[in-house]
């Protein structure tokens, strides 16, 4: 047995068809002969299940070669600068009940363009105007023009 | 009919009406444009502005934004590769491969196009039948629209490629990720494994924002040359042939009509919308067209397929709403709370009896595609200059914009939640090789199909109904074709079943239109079995040679 990609992706899908199946079992019963809460999951869950077992079948004949240790490392280096991405994201979701979206969208955005293109002064100096110009105007429109009320966060509380 | 349009044109071309049209345009078109800014966003704000002009200037006013905004989104959708609105998904399939191969002047130009052949053809049939079209829109049963589903659900088949299995998974993990939150029966919690916030389920916005805007966006700034090259690749100069686009949408014409007969059909249908007709279309346009292994790649009929079908579905939504008093969609149903708001109760006799604003609507409509098209042939430049932005730049930006849309749409932080989330899953089966469109398809359509489904064992237990009512029996047999198309593609030629394929589709396809009510659809049954016999006849005569040995 090959232990490749698809195989644990095969896996990964059937553990998640049979684990929400099992959960379906803790949905209520339905009432006046409706349509069971249950019936549409497991519907879907029945083939989803059934093909994680043909794609395990077929990881074993497509000739993917086993997942090594170095190989992960490579792809997770290769993909650094979307993962750098994916936790300022992270970031500016958790801050956003202290720094709202005004100052948390400055940040995040100023942030992310140095880290994805560079801290060079120049840089810092364009960087801070893009921040300012485009968080700032969509903030503007949205909360000043639209009358959407957007996270303001601790720091801008003003009550 | 032309004693109609003679008796709504003055009302409508007074020279106020038609400025309030143009600014509506505009402003659908700057919302269409923003992503996570909806089309519904906008009507919804210019709704207030309306109560106090006569209802034929407030419907027009709205009508234009409605169309702008179909239109608008298909510049976010085809330069950053970012549906801006369900209804121009499959435009981002080809538009946005076209745009970065260095055309996005063409791409933009063939969707402006197609969105104005589209609103255009949809027009004239409002204005031709519409009480007739409406009628088969009354002829739906929650049967019928659950098969109409099922049937839009098979295109995962053909879109999934060659990875058939993860393609097919890819779409029931959308349906199941549809499942989560309150049940559309009872509101109840559904695998929410005590987590509150999760009763809300995942909204489908930020699901298919967070699949799209992270996968993409994500993937083009990988490295750090990459993330310093502008959006167009190195092309300095942008040029918009608009008689060039103009030309390659018309010498398309049967692929822009068929997308535009699509929509106009799925907008008839009752809650069915844009969000269905684009992916069918398409789906159609791949399937009949020569260039199939072209599509995804940037193929124009790609772009056009869509683009003519979503414009024309809100003709088709129109139709109902005026004649039936049914909205077709959010938009229609927003349009008609505009109409009670000016005392003006849409029912089957509404077009008889008030021929005047009936008729001012239709031609609003007709007008505000010329005003659409007009307007973005002015303001496709400056919006053709994002694609000389560095993609680090817009990247940045862009992924706050979709953070404050999200957040926006129901001033919930879940969403903001929900997309980050998708992101991540997005970017992951991106990697591991899932094709990610059977995904949106299954979030969007899940709970449409569990409602109607709901709503047939409502009804009845006796599942024997998918197979009586004609609608839905024509729907599932083309599912079943639809699921077989991907091996016909590939057999076309090498295999001797392949011939009898068409053949095939027409005389099965004969039954359910021969079941429909009337005499003219059983009429065309009739012909469709003759057609098909013809055909099958012309096959066995001329003989089998495999395409190798040719």
């Amino acid at each position: 047995m090959t232990l490749n990609r698809d195989f644990f992706v095969a896996v990964f899908f059937l553990a998640l068809s049979v684990g929400m199946y099992i959960a379906s079992f803790s949905l209520p019963e339905p009432m006046f002969g409706q349509l069971a809460s249950w019936t549409w999951p497991r519907i879907i869950l029945i083939p989803m299940g059934l093909l994680s077992l043909v794609m395990m079948v077929q990881s074993q004949t497509n000739g993917q070669g086993a997942v090594h240790l170095p190989d992960l490392v490579a792809w997770l280096r290769e993909n650094l600068n979307p993962f750098i991405c994916f936790a300022l994201f992270l970031g500016f979701l958790l801050t956003m009940p202290v720094l709202g979206m005004l100052l948390g969208g400055l940040l995040y955005v100023f942030l992310t363009l140095n880290v994805l293109g560079g801290w060079a002064p120049r840089q810092l100096a364009l960087h801070a105007g893009i921040s300012a110009v485009f968080v700032f105007g969509m903030w503007a429109i949205f909360s000043l023009v639209l009358g959407v009320v957007l996270p303001e966060g601790t720091i801008l509380r003003v009550y | 009919m032309f004693e109609n349009i003679a008796l709504a044109a003055p009302e409508l071309f007074t020279l106020t009406t038609m400025a309030l049209m143009m600014v509506g345009t505009m402003a659908g078109l700057l919302a269409g444009a923003i992503p996570g800014f909806t089309i519904a966003m906008a009507v919804v704000l210019v709704l207030p502005f309306t109560f106090t002009m006569s209802p034929v200037q407030g419907l027009a006013t709205m009508i234009a934004v409605y169309v702008g905004g179909l239109s608008g989104g298909l510049m976010s959708g085809i330069l950053t590769g970012i549906p801006g609105t369900p209804s121009s998904v499959a435009t981002t399939f080809d538009g946005y491969p076209l745009a970065r191969s260095g055309k996005p002047g063409l791409a933009l130009g063939v969707g402006v196009w197609s969105s104005f052949f589209g609103g255009v053809f949809a027009s004239v049939v409002l204005m031709l039948v519409a009480p007739q079209l409406a009628t088969i829109g009354l002829e739906f049963q929650p049967v019928d629209y659950f098969s109409l589903v099922i049937f839009a659900l098979t295109v995962t088949a053909s879109l999934a490629g060659d990875q058939m299995v993860k393609g097919l998974m890819s779409g029931l993990l959308g349906l199941l990720v549809a499942t989560v939150g309150a049940d559309v029966v009872f509101g109840m919690p559904r695998f929410t494994f005590g987590f509150d916030v999760m009763e809300q389920g995942f909204a489908f916005l930020p699901v298919l924002v967070g699949i799209f805007a992270f996968g993409r966006l994500l993937a083009d700034v990988k490295s750090k040359e990459k993330a310093h090259q502008p959006l167009g690749g190195d092309t300095t100069v942008v040029h918009i042939d608009y008689i060039g686009s103009a030309k390659e949408v018309f010498k398309r014409w049967g692929n822009a009509l068929r997308s535009s007969i699509i929509g106009v059909f799925v907008g008839v249908l009752p809650a069915a919308g844009s969000t269905i007709s684009n992916i069918l279309a398409y789906d159609q346009a791949k399937k009949t067209s020569k260039e199939s292994d072209q599509f995804g790649k940037g193929s124009i009929d790609g772009i056009i397929a869509p683009e003519a079908a979503n414009n024309a579905t809100a003709g088709g939504a129109l139709i109902v709403m005026m004649a039936l008093g049914l909205p077709g969609d959010i938009m229609t149903a927003i349009m008609l709370g505009a109409l009670l708001i000016h005392d003006v109760i849409p029912s089957p006799s509404f077009i008889a009896d008030e021929p005047k604003i009936a008729y001012a609507i239709f031609l609003a409509f007709f007008v505000a595609n010329f005003m659409m098209l007009a307007l973005q042939s002015l303001t496709l430049r400056g919006f053709v200059m994002i694609t000389k932005v560095k993609l680090y730049m817009l990247t940045a930006v862009i992924l706050f914009y979709c953070a404050l849309g999200m957040f926006a749409l129901n001033n919930i932080g879940w969403d903001m939640w929900t997309l980050f989330f998708f992101g991540i899953l997005g970017f992951f089966m991106r990697a591991l090789g899932f094709p990610i469109v059977p995904l949106v398809l299954g979030v969007v359509l899940g709970r449409i199909a569990e409602s109607r489904l709901s709503q047939v064992f409502a009804r009845s237990d006796d599942i024997g109904v998918f197979l009586s009512r004609p609608w839905s029996l024509f729907f599932l047999m083309l599912a079943c074709f639809s699921l077989l198309f991907p091996l016909y593609q590939k057999h076309h030629g090498k295999a001797a079943w392949t011939r009898f394929y068409p053949p095939a589709l027409l005389v099965v396809m004969a039954y359910p239109v021969f079941l429909m009510p009337g005499t003219i659809r059983p009429i065309v049954a009739g012909l469709m079995v003759v057609s098909g016999l013809v055909m099958a006849g012309l096959e066995i005569k001329r003989g089998f040679v495999p395409q190798e040995n040719k």
